[in-house]
C-alpha cells in the first residue's frame, strides 16, 4: 500500500514539473510584455517614461566587448531603455543563432549584420527615413547607399573596411631605400611583377596569399565583378548576366585580368610549397615579421597584428592591378566596403520598441560619446561629424587615404552575392591555385555556380 | 477494487519511469523528425514567414545535386575504413591488454582516455599536429611527404580523418572487447587447450567465434557514429581543402543553412537517415548470424 501511494506521489510530481515546463512559457512571455508595453515599471526614476526592454545581435564577434560597455553607458544616461546583447562568437554559427531567432518569435529588436543578411531579412526590417532617422544624413556620401536595398534605407552603415595588397613598410623600404618606394607607381600588371620581382631579387619572398576561401573567393574573386564598373548595379548587373547564362565569366577581359594577376602573385607566393595551409594566425605573423613583402589582406588584420609579438608598425596598401593600362577602373584603387550594418526589427517589436531602438542607434551612430566607443576600437566611422583629430592605425589610415583621394572599389555588388557564393566559388579559386584545375575548369566551375542559384 | 488499483499502479509506474524518457523522446526526436519529414515538402525558409507545398521538387534537387551524391560516397568510404581500422586497433589493444600485462589499468586507461575528448578539441588538437608538428618533423628529416600538411591534400584529408577517427575510437571499442574476452568461459579454454589449440588457432576457433557479439556492438557504434561525424569533421578539415572533405552531415548542414535551401537540405538528411538506418541494420542482421553458442 505504502509503495503504490509513493509511485502515485512520484507520478503526480513528474506530471507537475512537466505541466509547469508548459505553464512557465506563457507566463514570462507574459510578464514581458507589461513591462514592455504598459511599462508601469520604474516609472519614478525615468521621468515618468515607460520602461522599455530591447534585445542587439551582434555578428562582430571581435567587439562584444564594446558593445557590452556602449549599453552599459547608455542605460545610465537613459535608464528607462535596457538594451541587451546577444553575442555570438566566431564560426560560431551567427547565421544560424539569428534564424532561429527569427524562427521561434524571438527575433532581436535591432542588430548588426552582414549586407548579405539585410537582403535577406528585406521584410523584416524597419525603412530608415527622414523622419525617423534624420541623423543618417550625417553619414558620409555614399555610405547610406551602401545599406540602401531595392530602393529602401534599411541599415545604418558604422564601419568602413579595404583590402588590397598589404606591403611591409620597413622591408620595402630596406628594398627600395628609406622613402623611394612610391605605392601609386603601381599602377599597371607590369608594374606589379616588376616591383615583385625586384622583392624577389632581394630575397625576400615578393608576396602571400592567404589559402582559404574567403580571401581567395570572397575578396579576390570579388573584385572581377567589383570592377566592371564604378556602380553598384554594374557588378549586380553582371552577376545577373552569369546567373542567366547570357554572359560566361571567361569572356571578360577583367576576369583574365585578374587570373593573370593571381598567376604572377602565384609565382611569388610565401605560402607556394604548401598553399592551402590557411593559418590566418601563421600567415599575419610572418608577414609582420618581415618574411615577405606584401600580402592580399585587408585592414582588419590590424586588430590579430597588434596582439603579436616583435612585428612591423607601418603598412600600406597597393593596388591589385589587373591590367596593363593605368587608366582602367581596378588599377590605381583599393577596396572600400561597408562590412556591417546595423537594422531594425520591425515584424516582431513593437513601435515603443522600435522607437527605443531608433534613439539608441542616433545616439551611438552620431552623438560624440557614442561614437568615441567605436573610435577606441579602432573602427573607422563614416560619418561626417567625427572628430577629425583620431590618430587611426598604420593600415586604416593608408585605405582612409584612398577613400580621400577617391581611388576606392566600389564592392556594392558584393552586398548582393549572399549564401554559399563565397565559399563554393572560393573552393574553386583554392583548386585553381592548388593546381588541380586549369584556368578553363575555373571558369566553367564558376558559370555552372551562378547558373545553379536561383 | 484489486484491478482497478493494478491497474492506477501500472499506470504509475509507466508515468514515473517511461514518462519522462517518453516525453523527452516525443519532444527531441519524435515530433522534429515528422516536422522535419513534412518541412521537406515545402519551401520553408526560416526568414520568410510564409511556406508553400511545393510537393516532391525538394526530393528532385536532391537527385540532381552531383555534390551532395560525391560526399555521400566519400561518407560511405570514410565509415567503411574507419569501421575496419578502429576495429583491428581495437581488437590488438584489447587482446594485449586483457592478458596478464604490466600497468594494464593505467593503459587501458591511456588508451580510453581520447573518447572523453569531444570532438571539437580533438579536431583542433590534430589540425595543430598535422599542420605545424608533423611538418616540422619532415622539415627535420628532410622527407617530402611529411613537409606538406595533411590537411591540403584532399586524398590525405579524409586519411587524416579516418587517423583521428581511430585514435578516438580504438580506445573505447577497446573496453568492449576486453569484456568479451574477459566473458570467454574458462571451461572452454580449458579444454580447447587440453585439445591441443594454442596461440592463432585457439584465437581464431574459439575466441573470435565466442565474441561475436562483442563485434557487433563495435561495429554498429562505429558505422552509426562515423555517419553522423560533423564535429571533428568541422574542428579538423572544415571541409577544406576546397570543400573535398565534407562529410554528408556538413554538407547537408551548409545546404540548409548557408545556402539557405532548408527544404533541400531536409531532403538530403532524410535520405542520409534512411541509409544510415539500412546500413546499421543490416550490418547488425548480418553479423548476427556468425553468432556461436558456447
Amino acid at each position: 500500500m505504502k509503495r503504490r501511494l509513493f509511485v502515485m506521489f512520484l507520478a503526480l510530481v513528474v506530471i507537475m514539473v512537466l505541466t509547469a515546463c508548459s505553464d512557465q512559457t506563457p507566463g514570462t512571455a507574459g510578464s514581458d510584455m507589461t513591462s514592455d508595453n504598459a511599462g508601469s515599471v520604474d516609472s519614478g526614476s525615468s521621468g515618468g517614461k515607460p520602461q522599455v526592454k530591447i534585445t542587439y545581435f551582434n555578428t562582430s564577434a571581435e567587439v562584444n566587448t564594446m558593445f557590452e560597455d556602449m549599453f552599459k553607458r547608455y542605460n545610465e544616461l537613459f535608464p528607462n531603455v535596457i538594451i541587451e546583447l546577444i553575442p555570438t562568437g566566431i564560426g560560431e554559427g551567427q547565421q544560424e543563432k539569428l534564424q532561429s531567432l527569427y524562427a521561434s518569435g524571438n527575433a532581436p529588436t535591432f542588430m548588426n549584420v552582414d549586407p548579405a543578411n539585410v537582403i535577406e531579412y528585406e521584410d523584416h526590417l524597419l525603412e530608415f527615413t527622414e523622419e525617423n532617422a534624420s541623423w543618417l544624413s550625417l553619414a558620409s556620401d555614399g555610405a547610406v547607399d551602401g545599406g540602401t536595398f531595392g530602393g529602401k534605407v534599411l541599415g545604418a552603415p558604422w564601419s568602413v573596411q579595404g583590402y588590397a595588397l598589404l606591403y611591409n613598410k620597413r622591408v620595402v623600404n630596406e628594398i627600395y631605400g628609406e622613402g623611394k618606394f612610391d605605392p601609386t607607381t603601381i599602377n599597371t600588371r607590369d608594374a606589379l611583377k616588376a616591383f615583385l620581382e625586384k622583392c624577389e631579387a632581394a630575397g625576400v619572398p615578393a608576396t602571400m596569399l592567404h589559402g582559404a576561401n574567403w580571401s581567395l573567393g570572397g575578396h579576390y574573386l570579388t573584385l572581377t565583378y567589383a570592377v566592371q564598373g564604378p556602380n553598384t548595379s554594374d557588378g549586380t548587373g553582371f552577376i545577373d548576366k552569369l546567373k542567366a547564362g547570357t554572359a560566361k565569366i571567361e569572356d571578360s577581359p577583367i576576369f583574365q585580368g585578374y587570373i593573370d594577376t593571381l598567376d604572377i602573385l602565384a609565382k611569388h607566393n610565401y605560402n607556394k610549397a604548401d598553399p592551402l595551409v590557411g593559418d590566418f594566425n601563421k600567415d599575419i605573423q610572418a608577414f609582420g615579421e618581415g618574411k615577405c613583402a606584401t600580402f592580399f589582406m585587408g585592414d582588419w588584420s590590424w586588430t590579430t597584428m597588434v596582439t603579436l609579438e616583435n612585428v612591423d608598425q607601418e603598412y600600406g596598401f597597393i593596388p591589385v592591378p589587373w591590367s596593363n593600362n593605368p587608366e582602367d577602373y581596378g588599377n590605381t584603387e583599393v577596396v572600400m566596403v561597408l562590412p556591417k550594418f546595423q537594422c531594425i526589427n520591425k515584424s516582431q517589436s513593437t513601435p515603443e520598441q522600435q522607437q527605443a531602438a531608433l534613439d539608441a542607434l542616433r545616439w551611438m551612430l552620431t552623438e560624440p560619446e557614442g561614437q568615441q566607443f567605436f573610435i577606441d576600437a579602432g573602427f573607422f566611422m563614416p560619418y561626417k561629424n567625427v572628430r577629425d583629430d583620431v590618430v587611426y592605425n598604420s593600415m586604416t589610415s593608408s585605405i582612409s587615404d584612398y577613400a580621400q583621394r577617391g581611388k576606392t572599389i566600389n564592392l556594392g555588388c558584393f552586398s548582393y552575392i549572399s549564401g554559399d557564393a563565397w565559399t563554393e566559388t572560393g573552393n574553386l579559386m583554392l583548386k585553381y591555385l592548388a593546381g588541380a584545375i586549369d584556368r578553363n575548369e575555373l571558369a566553367q566551375g564558376i558559370n555552372n555556380y551562378w547558373q545553379s542559384v536561383k | 477494487m484489486n484491478i482497478r488499483n493494478k491497474l492506477l499502479t501500472n499506470i504509475g509506474n509507466f508515468v514515473v519511469f517511461l514518462g519522462p524518457c517518453l516525453i523527452a523522446f516525443t519532444c527531441i526526436l519524435l515530433i522534429p523528425l515528422f516536422y522535419g519529414l513534412y518541412l521537406t515538402f515545402t519551401d520553408y525558409s526560416p526568414i520568410s514567414t510564409t511556406f508553400d507545398f511545393v510537393g516532391f521538387s525538394n526530393f528532385r534537387e536532391v537527385f540532381s545535386d552531383k555534390e551532395f551524391w560525391q560526399q555521400f560516397v566519400k561518407t560511405l568510404g570514410y565509415v567503411f575504413y574507419s569501421a575496419i581500422f578502429c576495429n583491428i586497433t581495437a581488437f590488438i589493444l584489447a587482446y594485449l591488454l586483457a592478458g596478464n600485462i604490466k600497468a594494464q589499468n593505467f593503459l587501458r586507461a591511456g588508451f580510453f582516455t581520447p573518447n572523453l575528448i569531444g570532438g571539437i578539441v580533438l579536431g583542433y588538437i590534430w589540425k595543430f599536429i598535422f599542420a605545424n608538428v608533423i611538418t616540422t618533423v619532415g622539415d627535420i628529416l628532410d622527407y617530402q611527404p611529411l613537409k606538406t600538411s595533411f590537411l591540403t591534400h584532399p586524398d590525405r584529408a579524409i586519411v587524416a580523418m579516418i587517423i583521428v577517427t581511430v585514435w578516438q575510437y580504438s580506445g573505447y571499442l577497446m573496453t568492449i572487447y576486453i569484456a568479451g574476452f574477459v566473458g570467454i568461459p574458462k571451461d572452454i579454454q580449458e579444454a580447447s587447450e587440453i585439445d591441443g589449440a594454442t596461440g592463432i588457432k585457439k584465437l581464431f576457433s574459439i575466441t573470435i567465434p565466442l565474441m561475436v557479439p562483442s563485434f557487433i556492438i563495435c561495429f554498429f557504434i562505429i558505422i552509426s557514429r562515423g555517419f553522423m561525424t560533423y564535429d571533428l569533421n568541422l574542428a579538423l578539415t572544415n571541409g577544406q581543402p576546397y570543400g573535398s572533405t565534407r562529410l554528408a552531415a556538413m554538407h547537408i548542414y551548409q545546404k540548409a543553412f548557408q545556402a539557405n535551401e532548408y527544404g533541400i537540405g531536409q531532403a538530403e538528411a532524410i535520405i542520409f537517415f534512411i541509409t544510415v538506418a539500412i546500413a546499421a541494420v543490416s550490418q547488425v542482421l548480418l553479423t548476427k548470424k556468425f553468432e556461436v553458442e558456447a
